[in-house]
């Protein structure tokens, strides 16, 4: 029981991070259409730059505010001068465009601070505490609340304020929100960098479990994917869902199924979305959406 | 210009450059060195993967990540086949068999959800991919990876084994693509372009754009078979690291930067992905990633329709500036994507996103 405890408090601590960069996809592609495949890529950036503020000397909680910072810029910089030119065209474009991206980052990061592992501090100490019966390390604990915590402060600035008000509105139509008299242009970079934000916060948490390497993200870019398959799109409640049921699933599979192992429990979410997609092609929590021709 | 245009549209014109690419291709592996007969063989080998990306991504407009995956698939068929001494022709078969039914079932469900979610399934191919066959060591030979010693040139023929190899991929990579130009420049090809265009219209006219979708899927994986295929002919060693996630983005930017929904822009997609990474390694191998990166970037801002599309660039330009220093210039400006087999798609315009859920 301790251990089963322990695997599903650890496995909501990586939804978390996977949630965080699923809805940072979702925030994107809710304002643009489109789905950005350099989402990690960019988180991977930003942690790259907490880690060598740390190296500097800069205490770590203020290297990854300055790293945050750095994120929004950077999202907002992307936005404004690599994408805005295809987010009017087609679609697939703009995904290829994306995972240009994706690759520039990465081999950026390799360029700069090379392929090899490096060690990021961790916010939270390494102990455990007792609950139960069942040692649950406070890493974990620590890595949930603050997602859950930005995840709460984001609901709130959408919900009640008026930039996430005129967000919204974007969203949901970007013409008529223009003609309404609101800087289209900006509020798009202010997505795109609240975007990178979230992906920021996820690197960081994850780093030092992970180690740093230009790759680190790619993998959790997948399950980002898949929680967004699984929750479907329109639905952000959903998609923060769908990855912690992911994050708890594969740990335990990766326990109690002896065929998984560690190795291939990624596969876990894809039989999971290859199950859902059959019985429920939108998602288990999207709406079914209707194109008007 | 105009009169090599007019030229082409003759038909005795076409034979005959075809029959001196074919007689060129039967004669060069003759006299090439060694290193350009085996440089040419692995470049073929990619121009075959990424032609199979073109059939689904650039002729059906649904982007995917994974057909390294299918590669991959293709040549541990032919490696695995070859150790339990199968016949040639069923080593074949299976390497086409095998990630064409994988293919088919992965379409099935990922072509469900409409709009990017085939890009966010496959995605996963690569990344699922390399543990899977690590895991898999009975069959896969595990890290170490398989070889397999099939393609040497036997005593009858007297040629060496490059130049063989190079004809084995030139007969079969060059049936593969006369197949394929056949296949997207016919019934179905048209097809295929209207449910790039406008999944509603293509409903519209009575054609499934999920069928079509899982049919142009399941055909560009088994084209990544006898890519699969061929690459244990030249290669003859296969390991999981052959379908890597690098590999698989390397693939869909060849066919990005030679020219999306093209057959000649697939053959300079499969020379890009063999000799830029060449190129850039004995630059710098930690600017690999970021040279690929910006040159993928810098293609889909200034040429969206890769190097292929360059001619058509450049004759256009000089096209306007003659008709600028005329009295007066009319403003048409026609489609850039060339008007072949894309009947009735250009007057549609693109602003619903199709199927999103």
């Amino acid at each position: 029981m301790g251990t089963f405890i322990q695997l599903v408090v650890d496995g909501l601590a990586t939804g978390s991070v996977y949630a965080a960069l699923a809805l940072a996809i979702v925030l994107v592609n809710q304002a643009t259409g489109l789905i950005n495949f350099a989402q990690g890529g960019m988180a991977v950036l930003s942690a790259y730059v907490a880690w060598w503020f740390t190296t500097l000397g800069v205490p770590l909680i203020l290297a990854i505010l300055i790293a945050v910072l750095f994120s929004f810029v950077l999202g907002a910089v992307i936005e404004r001068y690599v994408m805005r030119r295809f987010e009017r065209g087609d679609p697939d474009t703009a995904v290829v465009v994306t995972i240009g991206l994706l690759t520039l980052i990465t081999g950026v990061c390799g360029w700069l601070w090379s392929y090899n592992n490096r060690q990021m501090p961790s916010l939270f100490p390494l102990d455990t505490v007792q609950v139960l019966g069942a040692a649950i390390s406070v890493r974990s604990l620590g890595t949930i609340v603050v997602i859950v915590a930005i995840m709460l402060l984001l609901q709130a600035l959408f919900l009640g304020t008026k930039l996430g008000l005129a967000l919204r509105a974007v969203a949901i139509n970007p013409q008529s929100a223009s003609f309404s008299g609101l800087p289209v242009g900006r509020l798009l970079m202010t997505g795109w960098g609240l975007a990178a934000v979230l992906g920021a916060v996820a690197g960081a948490l994850v780093a030092p479990q992970l180690t740093l390497t230009p790759g680190m993200m790619d993998t959790a870019l997948v399950y980002a994917l898949a929680a967004v398959i699984l929750g479907g799109l329109s639905s952000p409640l959903g998609v923060v869902l769908a990855a912690w049921l992911i994050g708890v699933l594969e740990n335990l599979a990766a326990v109690y199924v002896p065929f998984i192992g560690h190795d291939l429990k990624v596969a876990v979410p894809f039989v999971l979305i290859f199950i859902v997609l059959l019985v429920r092609p939108q998602g288990l929590f999207g709406r079914r959406s209707v194109v008007r021709v | 210009m105009a009169a090599v245009t007019g030229l082409w549209e003759r038909t005795w014109v076409r034979w005959v450059v075809a029959a001196l690419v074919v007689v060129l291709l039967v004669v060069l592996p003759l006299i090439l060195p060694e290193l350009a007969n085996q440089r040419l063989a692995r470049i073929g080998v990619f121009a075959v993967a990424v032609l199979g990306l073109n059939v689904v991504m650039g002729y059906t407009g649904q982007v995917s990540l994974g057909q390294i995956f299918f590669v991959g698939v293709g040549a541990y068929a032919t490696a695995w086949a070859v150790r339990e001494e199968w016949n040639i022709v069923l080593v074949f078969l299976l390497s086409i068999l095998v990630p064409g039914i994988l293919g088919l079932v992965i379409a099935l469900a990922a072509a469900r959800l409409g709009g990017l979610a085939i890009a966010m399934v496959t995605i996963a191919l690569p990344i699922i991919g390399v543990p899977l066959a690590k895991r898999l060591s009975d069959v896969t030979g595990g890290s170490q990876g398989l070889s397999a010693r099939f393609s040497d040139a036997p005593e009858w023929s007297g040629l060496y084994d490059d130049q063989w190899q190079l004809y084995l991929v030139i007969l079969i990579g060059g049936i593969v693509f006369l197949l394929t130009r056949n296949l997207v420049h016919g019934k179905y090809g048209r097809a295929f372009a209207i449910v790039k265009a406008n999944e509603a219209v293509a409903s519209s006219m009575g054609i499934s754009p999920y069928r079509y979708k899982v049919l142009a899927f399941t055909v560009a994986a088994v084209i990544g078979g006898v890519s699969g295929f061929l690459y244990m002919v030249v290669v003859q060693y296969t390991s999981p690291e052959t379908m890597s996630f690098g590999h698989s983005i390397t693939l869909l930017a060849s066919m990005v930067i030679g020219g999306a929904a093209s057959i000649i822009g697939s053959l300079i997609g499969g020379a890009y992905y063999v000799l830029v990474p060449e190129i850039t390694n004995a630059i710098d191998p930690s600017l690999t990633a970021l040279l690929q990166g910006a040159l993928l970037l810098l293609v889909l801002f200034l040429l969206p329709g890769g190097i292929v599309s360059l001619p058509r660039v450049i004759r256009r330009a000089l096209h306007r500036s003659r008709r600028d220093a005329g009295p007066q210039g009319p403003t048409a400006s026609s489609p850039t994507r060339p008007a072949q087999g894309r009947p009735a798609a250009e007057g549609t315009t693109h602003t619903e996103r199709q199927g999103q859920a």
